[in-house]
C-alpha cells in the first residue's frame, strides 16, 4: 500500500515533466491539478510528508524528488510545519467519513505535554486530535491553533470549547484559530445549539453536540432545527471517577444512527478494552483520554492498537 | 469577600483585550462594580486575559478587585478552578447542568484555592433541585437566562419568584441575576432582593459609552 503511493508521487512528477517539455501550459495545468487535488485530499500530503522523512534518516544525502518536496523536507527536518500550506488547506473543511472508525485523541493537561503526545503519535488520517476544555480555558484560543502547528499538516483538530451560550461568538474564535470541529453542550438552550450549528456552517466547521449529562440524546436531537455533523455520548471524568455505576449508554448509538444522518462519537475513557466495546456497538468516533498516571508513550500505543483493530 | 449587605452591579467583558483595557479604564473607580472575564474571553485569552484583567482592575480602584472568571464548568471541576485561581480570580463559576459530582468536586475545589464559587443556573428548570443534592452550599447562586435564548426565544422569563425562597431556605447564600439588560432590569433585580446584577450587552455594543453606562447603573445601587 505505502509502496504503491511512493509510485503514484514518481509517475506525477514524471507526467508533469512530459506535459512540460510537450507544452509549458500543459505543465502548467497539469501542476494546478496536483494542487487542486491535494488541497481536496491533504491526508495524502501528510502520508507523504512522514515518508520523507523517513526517507531522509536513512539517506542523509537527500534523494529529493523536485523543489516543492525539497522546501518541505527541510521544515519536515525541523520539525516546523509550512505554515503557508497549513494556512492553505485550512481553508478547505476536512470531511470525516462514514463507514470510516476514528479515533479521537483529548489532550487536556498542558501543551507541554500535549506537544510530547502528538510526536509519539503514529501518522494516520484516522486520528483526530482535539484541544481540551481545560486547555481552552488556561491558554485560550492559542492552545488550538498551537496544537495545529504542532500536528501533521491536514489533521482534523476539535476544539473541546463546551458552548453552552453565546455560540457564535465561540465557533467564530475557534474557527479563526483552525479547528476543523468545535463542541457545543447537549444541556444548553436549545437556541444556544440551534445557533451553534448554525455558527458552524457559517464559518464551514463540523459540529459537535456533547451529550453529557442529558438524559435522552434523541429527545435533544428532535427539538433541533438542523442536525448537528456529529453527537457525542459522553461520561464526564468527574462522574467516573466519583460515582463507578454510571455507565456510557452504548444502546443509544443504534437508536441515533437508526433515526439521524449523523456520526456518532464516544468518550470513552483511556484503555482499549472502552475503546473495542465503543466499535463493537458501532460508534465511529471514540474518544480517549491520558489519564494524569500514565505516560504519553501509552497513549501513543493506545493509538497503534487501535489503527491495528480497525484494520 | 463579599458583602452580604451590599449591593454590586457585575460587568461582563466579551470583547477583544484591547477593547477591554480601554473599557475598564473609564470605567468609574467604585468596590461595587465586580469584573467578569466572560467565557468568550477565557477561551480566546486563557489564564493571561484573567490575570490582565485583575492588574487592571486592581490598578484602577487601587485596592485588590474582584475578578470573575466565567468559566461554566461542566466537567474537571478542580483542574479548572486551579488554573483560574493561579491566574488571580476571586471567584470562578460552575454550570448548575453539569453532574452533581462535579459541582460537589468544584465547590470543594474552590474552598481549598481560597475563591468563591458561583453555581450558574442557566437553563436549570428547578434550582432547588440541584441545591438540595449538594454536600455543600456554593457563595453565590446564579439566576440566569441565556444570552441565545434572550435573542431568539423572548417569552421565557428570569425567576424572580426563585430570589426569596431560595434566600429563606438557605440563608447565607447570595444571588446573582444575570440576563436582563435595561436599567429597568437592574431595579426589578435589586427589588427583588438579589445581590449582584450581571450586565454586559450594553457595555458590548457601545464601548466608547462605557463610562457614562455604568454610571448610570452605579445610581441604581443605593
Amino acid at each position: 500500500m505505502e509502496k504503491k503511493k511512493n509510485n503514484y508521487v514518481g509517475l506525477i512528477v514524471l507526467a508533469i515533466f512530459i506535459a512540460f517539455s510537450i507544452n509549458p501550459i500543459f505543465g502548467l495545468v497539469g501542476v494546478f491539478a496536483v494542487i487542486f487535488w491535494l488541497k481536496k485530499n491533504p491526508e495524502y500530503l501528510t502520508s507523504y510528508l512522514s515518508k520523507i522523512k523517513t526517507l531522509n534518516e536513512e539517506n542523509p544525502s537527500g534523494e529529493t524528488i523536485d523543489v516543492f518536496s525539497l522546501e518541505n523536507t527541510v521544515l519536515a527536518e525541523k520539525n516546523i510545519q509550512p505554515s503557508a500550506f497549513n494556512d492553505f488547506f485550512s481553508q478547505t473543511k476536512i470531511r470525516l467519513k462514514k463507514r470510516k472508525k476514528y479515533l479521537h485523541i483529548a489532550l487536556n493537561s498542558t501543551l507541554e505535554e500535549a506537544s510530547e503526545i502528538i510526536s509519539l503519535l503514529p501518522s494516520s488520517d484516522r486520528i483526530l486530535i482535539e484541544a481540551g476544555t481545560p486547555l481552552i480555558k488556561i491558554y485560550g484560543a492559542r492552545a488550538v491553533s498551537q496544537i495545529k502547528n504542532m500536528a501533521p499538516a491536514g489533521t482534523y483538530i476539535v476544539a473541546d470549547n463546551k458552548c453552552a451560550d453565546l455560540a457564535e461568538r465561540e465557533v467564530e474564535i475557534m474557527a479563526n484559530a483552525g479547528a476543523n470541529a468545535a463542541t457545543c453542550l447537549g444541556v444548553a438552550p436549545i437556541e444556544t445549539i440551534d445557533s451553534f450549528i448554525e455558527a458552524c456552517q457559517k464559518f464551514n466547521i463540523d459540529s459537535i453536540i456533547d451529550m453529557m449529562n442529558v438524559e435522552s440524546a434523541l429527545a435533544v436531537l428532535k427539538k433541533l432545527k438542523t442536525l448537528p455533523d456529529i453527537v457525542m455520548l459522553h461520561r464526564g471524568v468527574d462522574e467516573s471517577e466519583l460515582s463507578k455505576e454510571k455507565q456510557i449508554p452504548l444502546y443509544q448509538i443504534k437508536q441515533i444512527k437508526g433515526n439521524y444522518d449523523v456520526l456518532v462519537a464516544v468518550a470513552g475513557g483511556d484503555d482499549i478494552r472502552e475503546v473495542q466495546r465503543a466499535i463493537f456497538n458501532d460508534a465511529d468516533i471514540v474518544v480517549v483520554w491520558k489519564n494524569f498516571y500514565q505516560s504519553s508513550g501509552d497513549t501513543a500505543q493506545l493509538a497503534e492498537s487501535f489503527l491495528k483493530e480497525i484494520g | 469577600m463579599l458583602n452580604q449587605r451590599s449591593k454590586y452591579l457585575q460587568i461582563a467583558f466579551n470583547r477583544s483585550f484591547n477593547d477591554v483595557k480601554g473599557m475598564i479604564d473609564v470605567l468609574p473607580a467604585s468596590d461595587k462594580i465586580i469584573i467578569e472575564a466572560g467565557t468568550p474571553f477565557i477561551k480566546n485569552y486563557g489564564q493571561m486575559g484573567i490575570t490582565a484583567l485583575r492588574d487592571w482592575w486592581s490598578e484602577k480602584i487601587e485596592k485588590p478587585g474582584y475578578i470573575v472568571a466565567d468559566l461554566k464548568c461542566m466537567d474537571r471541576g478542580s483542574r479548572e478552578v486551579e488554573a483560574v485561581a493561579e491566574a488571580g480570580a476571586s471567584a470562578a463559576t460552575c454550570l448548575g447542568l453539569a453532574p452533581i459530582e462535579t459541582i460537589n468536586e468544584f465547590i470543594t475545589s474552590c474552598g481549598e484555592n481560597g475563591i468563591d464559587s458561583m453555581v450558574d443556573m442557566m437553563n436549570v428548570e428547578f434550582p432547588f433541585e440541584v441545591l438540595q443534592k449538594l454536600k455543600k452550599m456554593p457563595e453565590v447562586i446564579v439566576l440566569h437566562r441565556g444570552v441565545d435564548e434572550n435573542k431568539l426565544n423572548k417569552e421565557k422569563q428570569i425567576p424572580y419568584d426563585q430570589i426569596h425562597r431560595i434566600k429563606g431556605t438557605y440563608g447565607k447564600v447570595l444571588i446573582s441575576v444575570a440576563g436582563g439588560e435595561t436599567p429597568r432590569d437592574v431595579i426589578r433585580t435589586y427589588f427583588n432582593d438579589s445581590d449582584i446584577a450581571v450586565i454586559w450587552r450594553s457595555f458590548y455594543e457601545s464601548p466608547e459609552n462605557t463610562a457614562k453606562i455604568a454610571e448610570d447603573f452605579l445610581k441604581l445601587i443605593k
